[in-house]
């Protein structure tokens, strides 16, 4: 096997790896670094409601589901209530049955993307962009796997 | 088109690469006259945010022509010669409503990377790593600007080219530095770092009415910078001894406030140094953090310092008990540009804010490796490589 070769299936196994990290890094807690819910036990993280500040009247939420929440259906309990100050409305929800981490980086992407329609009208883009020649190393792969699963991670 | 890439530590390159189009209806298309490098950039070529892919497009720091608008933007027009800010913001959410555009909601696709590392996430930001959006960045022909009515601005007529380049984020973050920080006639100032962005924090602060402004570096051409064309007092640190220095121009009180703009990779003469040298070089620490220490050790007590310099997460030997003990308020941002850059644009017009003199050395764009080369070892007197992507 010639070095090319052995350098892309290696980028190839990294960014699956990438995608691995980022989601192990939410739960990960270093001193100074990470925010993750950790000491919570999978099933408390599963109740847990997920929720998003929207700049915008609460009624405007409670009378239509945006889009990207409306998409699961009876899958999710909902809640807006309005938030302190001048803040707008929080949107929250939860599933209401068993949930897998997968449903939840569903839903964490779904809420992002519901605040930016209401907010802005539009979810913002960033592919395709204009890039120079990608070399296949097992670090740019993980950095890539990373930027996949990005949208789906974080604390939310 | 070309385009400057990352194409591995401290390895750019210059290569074909696709032409931007628009993706959402609030983008425009720019033609890039002028694009800069940037102290954080550095930052990115050594590895120390490493959420970069080869082939990625440097530059975040540019101004050129609109030819092209997506059907929702209302206030820019093809032909336009605009400013753009680094970060990128949607103008609607709460943060930009408080005018913190980089903290932007909306703004950067990729959030998981820094709730990961930081527990929110801020805006996203031209040619800057995949942990701030993963856009293309402003060294190449043409990029495309998301939120154009937010963050690219008319440039006005007389301000010429090279001087509204710095509008787009040295002259902004070093105005936030000033403003943010409280400065108030009859304050003295001391500004850490005579770069673009450093220079520029100290002219804001005299522009609000600093009645003594310091900037501190090493670097002889940079100094004299700050002496000719900022009209701010120089400190060799290399010849002389900072805190000592400070205390006696301001009768023994220090400065009422301390803005930094080294960032991670700061130098610092002695044991100190090589202190953070090696514990960053092993991983005990991810930035190097001298002028931050420096600033908070000479600050009056009471004072504000101000971080403008790039840092990515943990540093060591923080002198929080001087923080506490003398009473300091500390802050810090990416750059909210968009809330300076309309003021900054009248006072470049009035002459009162110069820059020319930052564009050490203006380059075709082929020759961004050797650009970033000199901007990176600080020879022949570069304080900024700036590119020319249409000669």
């Amino acid at each position: 096997m010639d070095l090319a070769t052995i350098m892309s299936r290696a980028a190839g196994l990294a960014g699956g790896a990438g995608g691995e990290a980022l989601k192990r890094l939410q739960h990960v807690r270093l001193p100074g670094v990470g925010q993750s819910s950790v000491t919570d036990d999978a099933r408390t993280a599963a109740r847990r409601w997920r929720a998003v500040t929207v700049l915008t009247e609460p009624a405007r939420l409670q009378e239509a589901l945006p889009a990207p929440l409306a998409a699961f259906g009876d899958r999710l309990e909902v809640r807006v209530t309005p938030a302190p100050g001048d803040r707008g409305a929080e949107l929250a929800a939860r599933f209401r049955g068993p949930v897998t981490e997968e449903d939840i980086g569903q839903l964490r992407a779904a809420l992002r993307e519901a605040k930016a329609l209401v907010e802005v009208g539009e979810v913002l883009r960033v592919d395709p962009q204009p890039h120079g020649h990608r070399k296949p190393t097992p670090q740019g792969a993980a950095v890539e796997g990373m930027a996949a699963k990005a949208p789906e991670e974080g604390v939310l | 088109m070309r385009a400057a890439t990352w194409t591995g530590v401290n390895e750019v390159s210059v290569e074909e690469v696709p032409e931007p189009t628009i993706l959402n209806d609030h983008d425009v298309i720019v033609k890039v006259r002028l694009s800069t490098t940037c102290g954080s950039d550095l930052h990115l070529l050594g590895g120390y945010i490493p959420f970069m892919r080869a082939g990625d497009v440097l530059g975040h720091e540019f101004m050129g022509e609109v030819v092209e608008v997506g059907p929702g933007v209302r206030q820019r027009r093809v032909g336009d010669r605009v400013v753009v800010n680094s970060f990128i913001a949607c103008g609607n959410c709460w943060y930009c409503r408080q005018q913190l555009f980089s903290l932007c909601d909306n703004g950067n696709p990729n959030p998981g990377i820094t709730e990961g590392l930081w527990g929110q996430s801020p805006g996203g930001c031209f040619g800057y790593s995949h942990a701030v959006g993963g856009f293309a960045g402003s060294h190449a022909e043409y990029i495309r600007v998301p939120y154009a009515d937010v963050g690219a601005f008319v440039v006005p007529e007389g301000v010429s080219d090279t001087r509204a380049l710095f509008a787009s984020d040295a002259v902004s973050t070093g105005w936030m530095g000033a403003e943010l920080a409280g400065t108030e006639p009859g304050d003295v100032v001391a500004v850490w770092g005579a770069g673009g962005v450093g220079q520029m924090a100290a002219r804001a602060a005299m522009l609000l009415g600093a009645e003594r402004v310091f900037v501190i570096d090493r670097l002889p051409e940079r100094l004299a910078q700050v002496r000719q064309h900022v009209g701010a007092e120089a400190i060799d640190y290399s010849a002389t001894d900072v805190l000592a220095e400070l205390r006696e121009q301001t009768g023994g009180r220090g400065p009422d406030i301390c803005i930094e703009a080294v960032g991670m990779e700061a130098h610092s003469p002695g044991t100190h140094g090589v202190y953070d040298q090696v514990k960053q070089q092993l991983r005990l620490q991810t930035d190097r953090p001298a002028a931050v220490r420096e600033a908070v050790l000479a600050c009056r007590k009471g004072g504000t310092v101000f971080v403008l310099g790039v840092f990515a997460a943990a540093v060591d030997k923080f002198p929080l008990g001087a923080v506490m003990n003398k009473g300091l308020t500390v802050r810090g941002a990416q750059v909210h540009g968009q809330r300076f850059t309309p003021r900054i644009l009248e006072h470049m017009a009035r002459g009162e804010l110069v820059t020319e003199h930052l564009a050490t050395h203006v380059l075709p764009l082929d020759e961004a490796p050797r650009g970033y080369q000199m901007f990176k070892d600080k020879t022949d007197g570069c304080v900024r490589a700036v590119f020319t992507p249409h000669g």
